[in-house]
């Protein structure tokens, strides 16, 4: 096997180098007769070179954690990593009786040999989801004539020990154990992606209407009006925390889905950045659905809506975004697992699982994958959304 | 009434119809809630105190927290942070950017390897670097081994990153800093190693976003300026010092402002990182020390809402310095 090691260092080496050589050659006149020629060369490789670097950099924590989530607890916690999953070797529970932990020396030594060993530990034993007193527990059970003679209380201890794409499941149930079978990762999927969804919209909504009244309308205050929203963008969010929990606290809807939702159901950003839209809305388009009898409301619903979806979009993502992210306030204003959003659930599953970090980045890898996904189909909005508000 | 005053009355109430669902929201979640923590901030009041039996103190929650030395060592750690992590990721993101703004292959995936960092959620970046940053099992100490060990032939002492309450500067150079008030010392020791491990997974984060709005900035620069540049054959150097950084600098000092904002924010990646405030309270920042005196332990919301109001001032300090240089670029007005 090519030492993997060995390649990741000098990989390092090249990079440290090319950022060198790539910042010297930048710099290098351009008219040093025959220079010229294999500076060019030499910069456009530097070039990919230090993007590519860049790119590792970025990416590695990345295909890390997907790769760990595959891994079982002692390879995730060995000191001498594996990169690729071919290399990966999955082994007995630590804690299986010793005979079988010998034999399975033995197997996986063969195995390395090059010989075909019939029964394998993996492919021996079988996984099962175990519901006990309402708490979802992953269980390995020995199959049905396996070499081995587990004993399966054993192995119901220490399920997790032995698993592959399993970690997801495992993962996904853990929560259970912590809360006594109240809640798992589907609960906190479906809170996050509720409140998400019913806020965006909620405040499309409010936020459509305080726009177009703002850009569309003539009324006394209006600037003043228009100040004072913008003066709100000052002040930081944390300031409001304390306040608001005293406020939902005496509605009392702490720990309801009221608190997760009403709160942030107008957004100053959102207001200003649709106002700027629909000001450039002809005002032709007013007298004429005047002249066909449209009302305001129906001028914004049906003219103006359509023609702004661009920017209903990009606030959409910018919004649920920022809703699914949130960590500071559903951690302040939920109590009871149930409510939890799934940053807050991953949270609480981090302290939980300490350093079990298959389990820890298998619950990661789900929780950024919604995400991801959202951000590959509608990357166009995501950047220019950003690109626009650094050229206010 | 005449007929256009009945008109205009009309408009009146149908434009505050339509503000109405969004300005209710604002006077009841925005604006009572800064008043009422400036209230709060007044009072002696915990969560475990039933209304009506706080007292007022005045000022002394803010005369409190100043004598305090765990919110000053927050307050340091907060600055820290800035200090160390917003120029760096302004630097790199910049050199990101300049090496994208080329007609470059692949330019898209390197786009979108640069900014996914930025997509993705606080809570789970932070618990795969507290992962690459584990002492037994992670890949930084892994790296640093195979460097030292196998390749120059050191000994590596495993280092415990996120434990590890020394001073970088401290750490690599050998001093020991002699401890004076205030965490103020005649030496710099740097942040404590475990903040630099949060300073790194904030920079690797942040890049991708401040590089797609330094782009956007590059391709708003007239490109008449590099042309009449190269017939007076001007450097790559010089044209990046006197084209480039002078036109992108309004960019690049709001960048800076709101990095800045968003740095004395921080709180998340130190919340999962080191949960209990870091080794020797390195870690802790004012949002994170905020929130462990507002909503752990004692439940003090007077003396946290009085912490928030000082992390208020500081930020509309900032807000301010940015409205002075910005004001007459912004266009707020009608």
């Amino acid at each position: 096997m090519i030492d993997l090691q060995f390649i990741a260092f000098l990989f390092l080496l090249l990079n440290v180098a090319a950022i060198a050589a790539v910042t010297v050659i930048y710099y290098l006149p351009e008219r040093t007769g025959r220079l010229i020629k294999i500076s060019r060369a030499c910069k456009s490789f530097l070039l990919y070179e230090t993007l590519v670097a860049g790119a590792l950099f970025m990416l590695l924590p990345f295909y890390w954690m997907v790769v760990t989530s595959f891994k079982d607890a002692e390879m995730a916690s060995s000191p001498n990593p594996i990169f690729l999953p071919q290399h990966m070797e999955y082994r007995y529970p630590a804690n299986a009786p010793e005979a079988d932990q010998q034999a399975v020396m033995v197997l996986s030594q063969r195995r390395r040999q090059g010989e075909t060993v019939d029964v394998a530990p993996v492919e021996d034993v079988d996984f099962v989801l175990e519901e006990t007193d309402g708490i979802t527990r992953p269980r390995l059970q020995p199959k049905e004539g396996s070499l081995f003679q587990v004993d399966p209380e054993m192995l119901a201890s220490d399920p997790v020990n032995r698993l592959d794409g399993r970690n997801f499941l495992v993962a996904w149930f853990r929560p259970e154990e912590a809360t006594r079978g109240r809640v798992n990762f589907g609960q906190y999927f479906w809170v996050s992606s509720f409140t998400g969804i019913v806020s965006t919209f909620g405040t499309l909504i409010t936020s459509a209407l305080a726009a177009f009244a703002f850009a569309k309308m003539r009324f006394w205050g209006k600037g003043a009006f228009f100040y004072i929203v913008l003066l709100t963008m000052m002040v930081p969010g944390q300031v409001l925390l304390i306040p608001n929990f005293l406020i939902l606290a005496k509605i009392g809807w702490l720990d309801t889905y009221f608190a997760l939702i009403v709160p942030y159901l107008a957004s100053v950003f959102t207001i200003f950045l649709m106002r700027q839209f629909f000001m450039g809305v002809p005002d032709d388009l007013w007298d004429a659905a005047q002249i066909d009898g449209a009302g305001r409301f129906r001028f914004l619903w049906q003219i103006i809506t359509p023609l702004s979806k661009p920017v209903y979009i990009t606030a959409g993502i910018f919004l649920f975004l920022g809703n699914w992210n949130a960590l500071l306030w559903p951690l302040i204003v939920t109590s009871s697992p149930e409510m939890r959003t799934l940053m807050v659930g991953l949270q609480a599953f981090s302290q939980d699982a300490g350093s079990e970090f298959h389990l820890l980045m298998a619950a990661s890898t789900m929780a950024i994958l919604p995400i991801v996904i959202l951000f590959f189909l509608m990357q166009r909005f995501f950047i220019q959304g950003i690109a626009r508000t650094g050229l206010k | 009434m005449t007929g256009a005053q009945k008109r205009r009355m009309r408009d009146q109430l149908e434009a505050f119809a339509y503000l109405a669902p969004a300005g209710l929201i604002l006077l009841i979640f925005w604006f009572l809630p800064v008043l009422l923590a400036l209230i709060v901030s007044f009072f002696d009041a915990t969560a475990l105190t039933p209304i009506g039996d706080f007292n007022w103190v005045g000022l002394s929650q803010y005369t409190r927290a100043f004598q305090d030395e765990d919110f000053v060592q927050s307050l340091w750690n907060t600055l820290n942070y800035t200090v160390y992590s917003v120029p760096p990721t302004l630097a790199l993101s910049l050199i990101a950017a300049l090496l994208l703004n080329s007609k470059i292959k692949g330019r898209a995936f390197f786009r979108t390897a640069f900014f996914l960092p930025y997509v993705t959620t606080w809570v789970a970046i932070s618990i795969v670097w507290t992962y690459l940053f584990n002492r037994e099992a992670g890949l930084a100490n892994w790296l640093f081994r195979v460097i030292t060990e196998d390749i120059l032939g050191g000994s590596y002492q495993d280092l415990a990153w996120l434990a590890e309450p020394k001073g970088i500067f401290e750490m690599m150079f050998g001093y020991t800093v002699p401890d004076l008030a205030l965490g103020l010392n005649a030496i710099p020791e740097g942040p404590s190693l475990a903040m630099f491990c949060i300073i790194v997974t904030s920079i690797w984060r942040d890049i991708g976003y401040f590089m797609i709005i330094f782009l956007a900035g590059l391709q708003s620069i007239d490109h008449s300026y590099y042309e009449a540049a190269d017939i007076d054959g001007a450097t790559p150097f010089q044209k990046f010092w006197a084209i480039t950084f002078p036109l992108l600098s309004p960019v690049t000092f709001f960048l800076l402002v709101i990095s800045m904002i968003g740095a004395f924010k921080i709180f998340v990646p130190m919340l999962v990182m080191t949960p209990d405030g870091g080794p020797d309270g390195t870690t802790s920042p004012i949002v994170f020390y905020m929130y462990s005196i507002g909503f752990t332990g004692q439940w003090e919301l007077s003396y946290a809402s009085a912490i928030a109001y000082i992390l208020t001032i500081i930020i509309l300090v900032l807000t301010v310095a940015q409205n002075r240089v910005f004001g007459k670029k912004v266009e707020y007005g009608q």
